[in-house]
């Protein structure tokens, strides 16, 4: 049976998200469009920048929590 | 078991917990959402079409609410800490074989079946258990913001990806999610979380504990409908009245996810307003989980729950009875204030009735619910829009089953069954149950 957009079962055409159902590719390509027409950043450098939160939530969650270990012994 | 004043000065270490099971939310879902991005590469790469690969994804979908049980019930058997590390490991380096894959084959097996079987492990059914025992009394806020891990995944992960994917490519951009999952996730996870407070001779909620000269036994009271085994459940009515809720929360979510943008180009509406739409629903859902989560450690979680599905079902509603210019607004904003909600209320009241021993596979099987509903109201509303050639029936059949849902979730007696409002005291006819409780 055909879905929406021509796809079996619609997915991965998904705009809203509940738990984890891919996003909607055009709906992404107009967003990432939209958010580079706004910031006005390289691909580069986001890349850099998102990648800075997501290695840096890590390592700060895993100080923090080993200084208060430390001030519960 | 420690209970000095020190303990108390700094912040409870549970929070620490949820900020790595945070992250891993952020980055599983984040990378699982991700997978929408690639499609158009992996059709001209592949020369495949869309509908090719959606099947790795519908595949993944089933895979995963399937999964959830077995996850669950492996959680209530081990611990939490040694089934998230080790789903997590797995995802981590299914992902990285992404990048080597050369065909559609190689995404439905890795994608479709080990990553969405895997995630399974770093699911509510385990992360929710997870937080139940680590918290009590505000466990609702602590599931809301796990959950909310999801929906930031979605603002920085899919994006990173996105992004990575036009600097480097597509190999590069799963190489490099797969790397973070097994050189940052699984390291924080092993460093930070513990399956239970009792693990690092704390209590749970970081309050004083009454000293049984037993280190590794916690006494909690239970609720009067504790069940020692998880089948015993199924004979009481609150197991049934949140697992129908959740099927159609399943239903509802699943089927607007996949048939929004169909009928918004139905409606005459712009990809750009849809996509408009998008952002403002997922920021108000951030939000929205958030809220509730505060408030339900104050209310009555079945009375949230329930205003959450009449909200939810006024959205669907709206989406009948207003102009699409109109409704599409309404929606974002009425139904994203309900669209995460259900998560930590659901989770959180299957604990406070039956307690934590068997919560994974309880929460599991209503994941699982959740995900199949899902995936029969995709298909159902697909067929009903060929059929009528609108969403007006399929729509109203949500409001429904959404009114029902409230309406059930409101009947659901929590005062008479949950641990929040009526305990059973230490010494009394569950005794041995308690122990057990905080010793598995």
């Amino acid at each position: 049976m055909a879905g929406p957009i021509g796809t079996p079962f619609g997915a991965p055409r998904v705009p809203l998200l509940h738990h984890s159902e891919p996003i909607d590719p055009t709906l992404w390509e107009w967003l990432s469009a939209k958010i580079d027409h706004v910031l006005g950043i390289s691909p580069g450098v986001a890349v850099m920048v998102l990648g800075a939160f997501i290695v840096l939530f890590p390592i700060i969650v895993m100080i923090v929590a080993a200084r208060r270990r430390r001030g519960m012994k | 078991m420690r209970s000095d004043k020190s303990l108390r000065k700094g912040l409870f270490y549970g929070w620490y917990v949820i900020a790595a099971l945070f992250f891993m939310t952020l980055l599983a879902i984040g990378s699982r959402q991700g997978f929408g991005v690639f499609v158009e590469t992996w059709e001209k790469d592949w020369g495949v079409s869309t509908a090719t690969v959606s099947i790795a994804a519908s595949v993944g979908w089933l895979v995963n609410g399937l999964s959830q049980p077995l996850f669950g019930r492996l959680t209530d058997l081990y611990g939490g800490r040694k089934v998230v590390i080790p789903s997590l490991l797995v995802m981590g380096v299914a992902t990285i074989g992404i990048a080597s894959i050369s065909n559609i084959y190689g995404l439905i097996a890795l994608y479709g079946f080990v990553i969405s079987f895997a995630s399974g492990g770093v699911s509510p059914a385990t992360t929710g258990v997870i937080v139940a025992r680590w918290f009590e009394r505000r466990r609702g806020m602590a599931m809301a913001v796990l959950v909310a891990g999801g929906s930031v995944g979605g603002l920085i992960v899919v994006p990173f990806m996105s992004y990575a994917l036009i600097e480097f490519g597509w190999r590069t951009a799963w190489l490099i999610v797969g790397i973070a999952a097994l050189g940052l996730g699984v390291p924080l996870l092993l460093f930070v979380v513990r399956s239970r407070p009792s693990d690092m001779g704390l209590a749970i909620d970081g309050e004083e504990s009454q000293d049984s000269g037993e280190a590794e036994v916690v006494v909690r009271p239970v609720g009067p409908s504790y069940v020692d085994k998880w089948r015993d459940s199924f004979s009481s009515k609150p197991i049934w009245q949140l697992s129908f809720a959740y099927w159609v929360c399943g239903i509802t979510t699943a089927s607007i996810a996949v048939h929004f943008v169909r009928w918004a180009v139905s409606e005459d509406i712009s990809i750009g307003t849809a996509a408009l739409a998008f952002g403002l629903l997922s920021g108000i859902n951030a939000v929205g989980v958030l809220a509730i989560g505060i408030l339900s450690d104050r209310w009555q979680r079945k009375n949230l729950l329930g205003a959450v599905y009449l909200v939810r079902a006024i959205a669907f509603i709206s989406l009948i009875v207003l102009p699409g210019s109109s409704a599409i607004w309404v929606f974002a904003v009425v139904g994203g204030m309900s669209w995460l909600a259900t998560v930590p209320l659901t989770a959180s009241l299957t604990a406070d009735v039956y307690g934590v021993r068997n919560l994974g596979t309880l929460f599991g099987f209503a994941n699982m619910a959740h995900q199949l509903g899902g995936a029969a109201a995709v298909i159902l509303f697909g067929w009903a829009f060929t059929v009528w050639g609108s969403y007006d029936i399929p729509f109203a059949v949500g409001a429904a089953t959404l009114l029902a849902a409230g309406i059930v979730s409101l009947s659901i007696r929590e005062k008479a069954h949950s641990v929040r409002y009526v305990q059973v005291p230490v010494g009394g006819t569950a005794g041995s149950e308690l122990i057990k409780q905080g010793g598995d």
